[in-house]
């Protein structure tokens, strides 16, 4: 009983010192941007309830970055970028939100932060109407408050950076075209079903195709995980010998290896056309390898920094010059097996 | 005062529990293992006709196969957990961190093929370990331990990335994922290995039967000399090996180690389980029976993949098949 008991209380003194390790530690193990976080929690307190327009000193501004998961490597650009922009500033960058996709977590991850007095947030939400509610209390209690990747455009946020995803799936049907000029069948792939940014390209896309000689088939998911994304595409490819192209929506099977995509590779050989979004660091070598033909990126990085940038002059109670409907485009850019190591040369490297 | 002896012997019904003469076939087809059988013939059956022969073409069949592979030997694990009487929630998270220990240990320790096999297996054996310290000595349910580990493995597995897949693994390694042998997908072979000497252990050693024993009467067990802390701690950490190695599989499979590999695996490899005829109460339950559990959920992905049934409707087809084969599986077994 005695060693029980001691075996326990080693257990507890285990778990408090990780939680408290977890809490102090910086979020990254690359060596980005030294980010100082919580330790300057207390001082973000007395900026907080500077509503005025005065200027605060920049070292007592906490700005957190919410992404939609802290599992979705596609926001690791977006930390680079939010990061840069923090360090360029002076102020404490927070990068925070819950281990998966779910828009009732990301709630909670903002309930907290309102908690703690943040002096602004910048969301890509899970849900446009679930993090409306949330948004608007953030709001409501003096925190500036901006959207990133993924807007809530009912709610109270000062801007929405990002891409227009309707824009890149028109974008990508455009291209679809011109790689299927005699029509053909397209599959699509999406990852989480119900996401506002995915399911606003496909509809970008599929409206786009509408009247022309492209069939679009039913959507298919590999759930934003790269092993069922390949999985699904594999399996599908293998299946469907009259497929004639892809679209993904996310460019999820292109984190895995390219021994791991066989189908893909057949499938390209065969004359089959890929057109996939997101131009991370590890997608752009595929263009290389032939087993993809076009990648229309979306410029995490970019969103990073001027969401990061723009929230601060928010806060510092600056005149902002936003652009139509508070919507700052941070445009798309289109990678082909002619630019791509150029594009590549441009990137920051992944570890 | 009766001493009841425990039933320390394999349940009636094990596939290949070969009895006497003529009752062999009735013991084989009124297992619950042959009811699941038949319900994956059936499907397979059904999805031949519909999708023509695009569902049997040996490329699919093996691609199939390959895919629930990884679900087949995670769920090997936990069975020989399930038949204890416990429950291992910890196995997806355990599943990501061993692929992501494996592949720091091979891209950033340099230590090979051997030596990231090695970590990757210690780490899940570790976690295992320790579920099953905390589940016999500190007395905490299985249910509480794993959930608890669950987020820890998985909370680890996140902080010592930040998020970043590890890449560029050992040609040796990846061949456990992408490689072949004689023709049929490395990870096939990595299953069948491991079904069969597992299936071994359960049914030839002390062990396995000691494994039922605590599974069927715990305290009849214990009474009777078996060591049942150490089954418990034996079976927990086996069940953190599976977990581990079907984690290094996928990331051999992949070519990347992620941090956020496996997420709700765990619920996967424990329906297979369950559908392979195993009991939550525990001292049920076969090798056999989790393979096909998976095969099951495997072709069912693959078949609404083929028919193109559209993503937003998949899950519910899914949760309505299962229902629908295993109510069929237990009214056949009620009316023996």
């Amino acid at each position: 009983m005695k060693r029980s008991k001691s075996v326990l209380a080693l257990i507890v003194a285990v778990s408090m010192a990780l939680g408290l390790a977890a809490c102090t530690m910086p979020g990254d193990s690359d060596g980005a941007a030294a980010t100082e976080n919580t330790g300057d929690a207390a001082n973000a307190t007395d900026a907080a309830d500077n509503t005025e327009a005065s200027v605060s000193d920049a070292s007592d501004i906490t700005i957190a970055v919410v992404p939609k998961s802290l599992d979705n490597s596609i926001f690791l650009d977006s930390k680079t970028g939010a990061e840069k922009a923090a360090k360029d500033l002076g102020i404490n960058l927070e990068w925070v939100g819950s281990a998966k996709s779910d828009a009732s977590e990301q709630v909670t991850v903002i309930e907290g932060l309102i908690q703690k007095k943040v002096d602004g947030i910048l969301i890509s939400c899970n849900d446009a109407d679930a993090l409306k509610d949330v948004i608007d209390r953030a709001m409501d209690a003096g925190i500036s408050v901006a959207t990133f990747d993924s807007d809530s455009p009912e709610s109270k946020r000062i801007f929405y950076a990002g891409t227009d995803n309707y824009a890149i799936g028109a974008e990508a049907a455009g291209y679809m075209k011109e790689l299927l000029p005699d029509g053909g069948s397209v599959a699509i792939l999406t990852g989480v079903l119900g996401a506002p940014n995915l399911e606003m390209r496909i509809t970008g896309f599929q409206e786009t195709l509408e009247g022309s000689n492209i069939e679009c088939l039913p959507v298919m998911t590999g759930e934003d995980d790269v092993q069922k994304s390949v999985e699904v595409v594999n399996q599908f490819t293998a299946a469907n010998s009259d497929l004639d192209a892809w679209f993904f929506v996310g460019g999820w099977p292109y984190f895995a290896d390219p021994e791991a995509l066989p189908e893909i590779n057949t499938f390209m050989k065969n004359g089959g056309r890929v057109i996939s979004i997101d131009t991370a660091y590890p997608m752009l070598q595929y263009l290389g390898l032939d087993m993809v033909d076009i990648l229309i990126g979306q410029a995490y990085e970019e969103m990073g920094y001027i969401g990061v940038t723009t929230l601060y002059d928010a806060i510092q109670g600056k005149e902002l010059d936003l652009p139509e409907d508070n919507y700052i485009n941070t445009g798309s850019e289109v990678v082909t097996k002619d630019n791509w190591e150029e594009i590549l040369a441009g990137k920051t490297p992944w570890e | 005062m009766k001493k009841e002896k425990p039933n320390t012997l394999p349940p009636e019904g094990a596939l290949g529990d070969v009895g006497k003469g003529g009752g062999v076939r009735k013991r084989i087809v009124g297992s619950s293992t042959f009811g699941v059988a038949i319900i994956l013939l059936a499907l397979c059956i059904i999805l031949t006709i519909t999708t023509g022969d695009k569902f049997l073409s040996s490329e699919n069949f093996l691609s199939v196969f390959r895919q629930f592979s990884f679900t087949a030997i995670m769920a090997i694990g936990v069975c020989l957990v399930i038949i204890t009487g416990g429950i291992d929630l910890s196995l997806g998270s355990v599943y990501a961190f061993s692929g992501v220990m494996s592949g720091i240990a091979m891209h950033w320790w340099n230590l090979g093929t051997a030596g990231g096999l090695a970590v990757g297996a210690l780490s899940g054996i570790c976690f295992g370990f320790a579920n099953g310290l905390f589940i016999t000595k500190l007395q905490l349910p299985p249910f509480i331990a794993t959930l608890g580990t669950m987020s820890i493995a998985r909370g680890v597995a996140h902080g010592i990335t930040g998020g970043y897949p590890i890449s560029k693994l050992e040609r040796g390694f990846k061949f456990i994922g992408q490689g072949y042998i004689a023709g049929i997908p490395a990870p096939i072979v990595l299953l069948v290995i491991l079904a069969v000497i597992t299936s071994f252990c359960l049914r030839k050693t002390i062990l396995g039967r000691h494994i039922y024993a605590v599974g069927g009467n715990e305290e009849a067990a214990r009474v009777s000399g078996v060591r049942v802390d150490r089954v418990k701690l034996f079976v927990y950490a086996f069940s953190g090996l599976m977990a581990s190695i079907a984690g290094m599989a996928t990331a051999a499979r992949l070519g990347v180690a992620q941090s956020t590999a496996g997420d709700g695996m765990e619920m996967d490899a424990i329906a297979a389980c369950i559908i392979g005829g195993a009991s939550v109460t525990g001292g049920v339950g076969n090798i056999l029976g989790p393979i096909l559990g998976a095969a099951i959920m495997g072709v069912l992905k693959n078949g609404l993949v083929l028919l193109s049934i559209s993503a937003y409707w998949q899950k519910a087809v899914m949760g309505a098949v299962i229902i629908i084969a295993v109510t069929a599986d237990c009214m056949r077994n009620r009316k023996k």
